[in-house]
């Protein structure tokens, strides 16, 4: 019997295109779209910025050989136009103004200290909220600066290698796969438990509350079936409804890279090819699938308590945020799946989530958090019998 | 059969109720050990003025509600202590009840018919004589959604009649129904008496009742104010018609709480 409400249920719920919108369509487009819009909108400024003619105040008494190797400067490191200056307070005024981007300030006795092999004090002038100017001029300055040297060695006779102590190289030990999971892992879960939650809010609302607002329930209440088979059989579309949102979500993120190609960076797309393997899929399900009962469980009562499907929607949607907040600790880099970490739901299975993507998992802090989800799990599905068997909240 | 001894049902009272009635009681007692008999082969009326209890009542018939107090033997089976047999043998059909819009008649009827646990064969064979009785054929495919409101009646006494019922419960059943409509509900009622079956009946209409019934309860506050055959109920008349005496009745009850 828990099978033929089940299977109505579902026919039911997929013919009602605001559940099939936010279960199926949203959740299949979202990834794709927010990829083209985010590799749409860093290209543009990629491009922007290196087509982008900075306007660099040079505020010096004299056109010394420091200012005439900086109008040298290769077009390579970017596109400048040089803009005298006569002090330094009109030049900080035109960068307020936006006129000039960033400013460089040289001292009177330049070529004096330079004759002098000692070093200028050059003072460069921004705006720390105009992103990549201050970094424009470093590496205008940095550009001289290396000419520079190389003249004052060959002038001191000096072999550059012989004052190089010691040259330093980096080698980072962290996969890519593992860099992604742990920098950007968050992300994931993050898409797949709030679209888990969406999926379940209207099949919730709509197969207990809409039963009641529509008198339906009623008649079903007549029919020789045990509440808690027709819970169960409605309980398990909401349910399937929250994975099929979240696999949807994953079917999003499969269409972007293979079919859309919207990641073009070969290595993350190497390591978000790695990422999406059958073992994951199998795991992220298996954390998924108790988190999902555990919506599924607090939605349910709600639902069978509201008197319309407004009331309903008024207390699950900021319900939302509450689940949402916790899911964005992911986000931040550092925050990793302890002991502590590992109780606390929804949490637990973000961080989870998160190291299973970077491949850094350690089985009994996974076993804790799915351990505390299950327990929350069959503590939200007991509410939700204790709901639905009392007769006052289910008849209207 | 239906057999009620003592049936009870008070409600537990929230706060924002409690205001809503003002009132400081904890619960409220909406059925006040009422007792009564149904027999088969014969219609029986429910009456009573709004908030008597009717529909209280006809909930702990259908099980829907659980009496506080009090027995309920349909076919002589303990409905508060067997609730799932006894509904085995209950149609339920109400005025107010909804139907699932987004499904076709074929696929409400077959899923009424899983859940009383008839088979394939039986619901295949009672549809087709349902649509016969009913005319649904034209409809039985279309979303119930897109259906006028006297299609939809005929697909809620499908769905009531679909596992045969013994006893058959209907409550204001062509409340805000057109004449045409209404008579489809009466036309049940009569062949569920020919067939057999116990009919219990709530309505405001007088006229029905007296066209229909074959004995009459009236209530109110939740107490039994009149049992007898309709037979009786017309020779004790004292107002010069139903309805009148109906109001009589009722008022009188009113004059001696008073």
């Amino acid at each position: 019997m828990i099978f033929t409400v089940f299977k109505k249920e579902l026919r039911d719920t997929l013919r009602d295109r605001r559940t099939v919108m936010m279960m199926i369509v949203i959740p299949t487009l979202v990834f794709p779209l927010i990829m083209s819009v985010f590799m749409s909108v860093s290209e543009s400024f990629q491009k922007e910025a290196a087509e982008k003619k900075v306007k660099i105040g040079l505020v010096s008494n004299q056109v010394g050989s420091l200012e005439a190797d900086l109008l040298k400067v290769p077009e390579a490191l970017g596109k400048k136009q040089f803009i005298p200056f006569t002090d330094t307070i009109s030049l900080i005024k035109a960068i307020r103004s936006d006129s000039v981007q960033v400013g460089i300030y040289v001292p009177n006795n330049a070529e004096q200290l330079k004759s002098a092999m000692k070093p200028i004090s050059v003072t460069v002038f921004h705006d720390g909220t105009d992103l990549g100017m201050k970094e424009r001029a470093d590496a205008y300055l940095s550009y001289v600066q290396e000419n520079w040297k190389k003249q004052r060695y060959a002038q001191l006779k000096i072999n550059e290698a012989e004052v190089t102590p010691f040259v330093m190289a980096y080698s980072n030990v962290a996969s890519s796969k593992e860099m992604i999971g742990k920098l950007a892992g968050g992300f994931l879960p993050y898409l797949f438990i709030a679209f888990g939650f969406m999926g379940c809010m209207f099949p919730a609302i709509d197969l207990f509350t809409g039963e009641k607002e529509r008198s339906t329930i009623e008649t079903l209440l007549t029919t020789p079936v045990p509440r808690w088979k027709i819970l169960f059989g409605k309980m398990g579309v909401v349910v399937l409804s929250g994975l099929l949102a979240a696999t949807f979500n994953l079917l999003g993120i499969y269409l972007s890279i293979e079919v859309l190609n919207l990641v073009k960076d070969p290595v993350i797309l190497q390591a978000i090819k790695d990422i999406l393997s059958p073992t994951f899929i199998i795991m992220l399900y298996a954390l998924l699938c108790p988190l999902i009962i555990f919506f599924a469980g607090i939605m349910i009562p709600i639902a069978v308590r509201a008197k319309s499907f407004k009331e309903a929607q008024s207390i699950i949607s900021p319900l939302n945020l509450l689940i949402i907040l916790p899911a964005m600790v992911g986000f931040f880099p550092g925050v990793e799946l302890n002991e502590v970490t590992a109780l606390i739901p929804v949490v637990n299975i973000v961080l989870a989530t998160k190291e299973l993507i970077a491949g850094t998992l350690e089985w009994h802090l996974v076993a804790m958090a799915f351990g505390v989800m299950v327990l929350l799990a069959v503590i939200a599905i007991m509410l939700s019998y204790r709901k639905f068997e009392n007769e006052n909240n289910v008849i209207s | 059969m239906i057999q009620i001894e003592h049936l009870s049902k008070s409600f537990t009272l929230n706060r924002q109720q409690k205001k809503e009635l003002g009132t400081t009681q904890n619960s409220v007692l909406a059925v006040d050990d009422i007792s009564f008999e149904c027999l088969p082969g014969r219609v029986h009326a429910l009456l009573g003025p709004n908030g008597a209890g009717k529909t209280t009542t006809l909930r702990m018939l259908s099980t829907i509600f659980k009496p506080t107090k009090g027995t309920i033997l349909i076919d002589n089976i303990d409905a508060v202590k067997d609730p799932q047999e006894a509904r085995k043998h209950i149609g339920f059909l109400t005025g107010s009840a909804g139907l699932y819009a987004r499904l076709t008649p074929n696929e409400l009827i077959a899923y009424f018919g899983e859940l009383y646990g008839v088979s394939k064969n039986d619901i295949e064979m009672r549809k087709k004589k349902l649509y016969d009785l009913l005319d649904m054929h034209d409809f039985q495919n279309k979303r119930i959604g897109k259906l006028s409101t006297g299609m939809k009646q005929k697909v809620s006494i499908c769905r009531t009649m679909i596992h045969d019922p013994q006893v058959v419960i209907f409550d204001e059943p062509t409340s805000g129904l057109d004449v045409i409509t209404a008579e489809n509900i009466i036309q049940l009622i009569r062949d569920c008496k020919n067939q057999g079956k116990t009919v219990i009946f709530s309505s405001h209409i007088m006229g029905e009742v007296d066209l229909l019934c074959d004995d009459i309860t009236i209530i109110h506050k939740g107490k039994v104010l009149y049992n007898d055959t309709m037979e009786a109920f017309r020779a004790q008349q004292q107002a010069p018609n139903l309805t009148a005496e109906f109001i009589r009745i009722v008022n009188d009850q009113k004059t001696e709480t008073l």
